[in-house]
């Protein structure tokens, strides 16, 4: 394979391309899903293919392929897509400097998850499912692991060569229960995603569906007929199962600098930020300590390099409350003449490098969490998401979570609400916060399933938390309902 | 790329592997050239040639699937293997029997007009003719693409299938610059009557009007939805409502509802490939022939998507709407909701005090059992004060239980549109429904 991808890449050259870069990617996954105790999926996925990416006088092109006998076809390819695009180019695309970079990573594992036998991955699911079923009524209840091992190698007309091998293992169980008029669910480790590390099959060891399973099969039981949550603004403190996506949504997302240049308006959206407000806008209270860490441990968006040879590191993108800076590729961080910090990503061999979340990581605080409740006259803590939607610029958001706890003067009642909902505005609801739990409580969280791009582009991406707490937030929206 | 015999060629030798098995082989193709724009002018330009081979097996009802990009014999000789293996360790189930008839289903449009008219430096023309058009400070965003979708499926029951489809899709936004924005999405399997130009004019006329926004206040209104948003909406309802997995999982609005009226008696919606306004897809991907359903007939719930495992549970066939997601089960995927009496433009003229909504944004389901849905609106949000638009206003939020709103119907327009959605290609009109709530504000 080195030697084909030198060849192609010196074909490249002699087409005196200004810079290209080729991805070779082999990814191996496997789905296995349980339900009712029945087998809905034990699936195994391989995908090798390689995608070349050209920038020539300025303007870029990108193709890919599984066919590795004609691969100077795709480089063709490459260079007609670019040539197309210098039509309508106005000003050429420049690249920030990296690193020349030969090197290989592999990320941190201790029991590769594919040398795991099915039937032990099967047993495990199934003891879960018999033991959430064992002590609450249910309708449905569900098991699934899912574990990837990506192999690729970039290469590219600057000399640099890197290999990275990155092993990805998680899952999930969910409880269901349903009267006539009503179904509520509840999820254990992380919502519906189930929860995943890169790491090997240890990190399923360690979440323990079975002895979890009865921290969820009672409480979708009992919250079909609890009462629907109050609607009204609460103090809330919100644990990391929901906080995660909070992070994702409102900071993750609008902080990404090809949003903030208006590369994603024709689809996703764009940002409330502006590269003027760096260092001078006050995104959150003093509480607020963010940064994308492509280097920590276990995270979903931990890897060697990013998808353009640029090395891993840590951007600090809130300090303080103080808005500190995007994360950014080759391409978009001269835009604000900077360099790139690393996080261009692609989902697959087949798709181009774009600016991705890595892991957006809310740093921890000073309280437990009962501290932290101990100061809430009248409030709710909410956990385990379920819903949510946010506007183009990532202003206007709504969650829901599985369930809502009550607390009042300072203490957990027992009693539990179902379909709570909250809302805000972004920088709003940063600036309410006014605790952090901390490290103590602190689990990195993650969702596989990022959407964006065109074509779509599904990526993983972690997000470190601690539970937080924020005041006299908008819960629900009964002011507004006739019913 | 692949042609019809090569894809048969795969089929079969793999097929010929496992003769002593329940065998089926499932190819997914695309070739797809995508131009995107943004800040008028292409900043991502893409190509991707892809083939994924699926291979499921059963035998003494233990099933397996092994999926694969790797098409040499090679690769095809590991993954049979490795899927023989994992039979093995597969527990028993209770899994439906593979599709034996019609032995032949095959569906091939060839379009090299559209082809032409589409390469990457045609597109690119196109495009550098369309931004001419727009006025200083304007800004264009969006994708101008050509895909050639293909599947094929073959059994040991002798069953094959092949469809071959081409068309072009284009997502056009506008921004003025002030964040006035309009967009526009279509999708045409036929290059005649297809002008980017058009579209761009139509974008831009509209983006000019979205200015000057007024803030309004969170409350009940009347709304007149354009196509593109009752498309989002019926999107939601087609796997979390239409779907037979959602009633089984007691998750959709129409658990303990089927064969009663949910909504108002003008709303009909069925899934219909044949309608030549979605996209021609004549069977799922388990080989099913994809049946037409009536959905909605008057308002009255009446037949759901199955596909071999949900029809199996409820000792029905298979309606033909896999998308090889048990966890899902069947999705309709060409939805058709019928048209009313008078155009979209005289509800408009008719309208003393509504508000005309271009399209949502990040819908999603809150409670399912309610089918509420919420989402913001997005690209063009207008008062209509006695029949005119007076003025934009800046986007809202709603919170909205669609039992409730399509049993509010004002009026269906007559006029219906094809829209493009993530789940599917639907031709839909636009409704106008009182009391619809806008639950919070953008701004």
């Amino acid at each position: 394979m080195q030697r084909k991808i030198d060849t192609i890449l010196e074909y490249l050259k002699n087409h005196d391309v200004d810079y290209a870069d080729i991805r070779v990617t082999d990814m191996l996954e496997e789905e296995i899903s349980t339900e009712n105790q029945t087998v809905m999926k034990l699936s195994t996925e391989r995908s090798v293919g390689y995608g070349i990416r050209v920038f020539l006088n300025g303007a870029l092109g990108f193709a890919s392929s599984q066919n590795f006998e004609n691969m100077e076809r795709i480089a063709d390819k490459a260079i007609e897509l670019a040539r197309a695009s210098a039509l309508t180019l106005k000003e050429p695309v420049k690249l920030s400097q990296k690193e020349v970079v030969v090197d290989n990573y592999s990320s941190a594992y201790k029991i590769d998850p594919f040398e795991v036998s099915k039937s032990e991955k099967l047993d495990l699911l199934f003891a879960a499912e018999e033991a959430m079923r064992a002590n609450a009524t249910l309708v449905k209840t569900t098991g699934f692991l899912r574990f990837s091992k990506e192999q690729k190698t970039f290469a590219d007309t600057e000399g640099s060569f890197i290999r990275q091998t990155i092993i990805i293992s998680g899952g999930g169980i969910q409880a269901a229960a349903a009267n006539k008029t009503d179904m509520q669910i509840r999820s254990y480790p992380n919502s519906a995603r189930g929860n995943y590390h890169t790491a090997g099959y240890e990190y399923i060891k360690e979440l323990d569906f079975v002895k979890h399973a009865k921290d969820i099969d009672k409480e979708a039981e009992l919250l079909v007929n609890a009462e629907e949550c109050p609607s009204g603004h609460f103090d809330l403190v919100i644990d990391g199962t929901q906080l995660f996506l909070q992070i994702h949504e409102s900071i993750g997302h609008p902080t990404e600098l090809d949003r903030v240049l208006g590369y994603e308006a024709g689809y996703a959206g764009t940002s409330f930020l502006n590269p003027d407000m760096i260092d001078k806008f006050t995104y959150g209270s003093e509480h607020i300590n963010v940064v994308a860490d492509a280097t920590a441990s276990k995270g979903l968006g931990t890897y060697g390099y990013d998808d353009e040879g640029v090395k891993a590191q840590k951007v600090h993108l809130i300090t303080k409350g103080i808005f500190k800076g995007f994360t950014s590729s080759r391409d978009t961080a001269p835009k604000i003449n900077q360099e790139s910090n690393g996080t261009a990503r692609a989902s697959g061999w087949n798709r181009i490098p774009i600016v991705r979340m890595t892991n957006i990581n809310l740093l921890p605080g000073d309280y437990t969490l009962e501290q932290l409740i101990q100061d809430v006259n009248d409030g709710l803590l909410l956990s385990t998401n379920k819903s949510w939607s946010i506007d183009d610029k990532r202003l206007n958001f709504q969650f829901s979570t599985e369930i809502a706890y009550e607390i009042k003067n300072g203490a957990l009642t027992g009693k539990i609400y179902k379909n709570p909902i909250y809302s805000g505005i972004t920088p709003e609801f940063w600036r309410s916060c006014d605790g952090v739990a901390n490290k103590d409580h602190y689990v990195m969280y993650g969702t596989p399933n990022c959407g964006k791009g065109e074509p779509g582009q599904v990526m993983h991406v972690g997000h470190g938390c601690s539970p937080a707490r924020f005041r006299q937030v908008k819960v629900g929206v009964n002011n507004v309902l006739s019913n | 790329m692949f042609s019809r015999t090569d894809y048969y060629n795969i089929i079969n030798y793999i097929l010929k592997r496992t003769r002593d098995y329940d065998a089926e082989v499932l190819i997914s193709g695309s070739v797809e050239g995508l131009t995107r724009f943004a800040n008028s002018e292409i900043h991502q330009n893409v190509y991707e040639n892809i083939n994924t081979i699926n291979i499921k097996l059963l035998k003494d009802n233990k099933k397996s699937e092994l999926v694969t990009t790797d098409y040499s014999e090679k690769g095809l000789d590991a993954a049979i293997k490795e899927a023989i293996q994992n039979l093995e360790y597969a527990p028993s189930g209770d899994y439906p029997r593979m599709v034996k008839h019609p032995i032949l289903t095959e569906m091939c449009s060839q379009n090299s007009e559209l082809v032409k008219a589409c390469t990457p430096e045609n597109r690119a023309l196109q495009l550098k003719e369309s931004f001419a058009l727009l006025p200083s400070n304007y800004q264009a965003y969006g994708i101008y693409s050509l895909t050639s979708m293909r599947l094929a499926y073959g059994n040991n029951n002798g069953v094959k299938r092949f469809l071959k489809n081409y068309y072009a899709k284009v997502n056009v936004l506008v921004s003025d610059g002030n964040d006035g924005t309009s967009y526009y999405s279509t999708l045409t399997q036929n290059s005649k009557g297809f002008s980017l130009v058009d579209i761009f004019k139509h974008v831009i006329n509209r983006a000019s009007i979205n200015n000057d926004r007024k803030i309004i206040e969170p409350g009940e209104y009347t709304v007149i939805l354009e196509p593109a948003a009752v498309a989002s909406i019926l999107m939601y309802l087609s796997f979390a409502g239409f779907n037979a997995k959602s009633v089984q999982d007691n998750y959709s609005f129409l658990s303990g509802k089927v064969g009663e009226k949910v909504f108002d008696e003008r709303i009909t919606i069925v899934d219909d490939w044949h309608n030549k306004n979605t996209m021609p897809l004549p069977f799922d991907l388990e080989g099913f022939e994809r049946k037409k359903l009536n959905l909605i007939v008057n308002g009255v719930a009446h037949d759901l998507a199955y596909d071999a495992l949900t029809a199996k549970k409820d000792e029905k066939k298979s309606t033909g709407h896999s998308v090889a997601m048990p966890d899902r089960g069947g999705i309709p995927l060409n939805l058709v909701m019928e048209g009313g009496i008078r155009p979209l433009e005289d509800i408009i003229k008719d309208s003393d005090n509504a508000i005309l909504v271009t399209r949502f944004h990040y819908m999603n389901l809150v409670n399912p059992r309610l089918a509420q849905l919420t989402a913001l609106t997005r690209d063009g949000l207008f008062q209509i004060e006695n029949g005119e638009i007076t003025h934009a206003l800046e986007n809202m939020r709603f919170t909205e239980s669609i039992l409730d709103a399509f049993n509010d119907v004002v009026e269906i327009s007559s006029d219906r549109k094809k829209i493009p959605t993530f789940l599917g290609n639907y031709y839909v009109p636009a409704m106008k429904i009182r009391n619809f709530k806008f639950t919070g504000k953008t701004k």
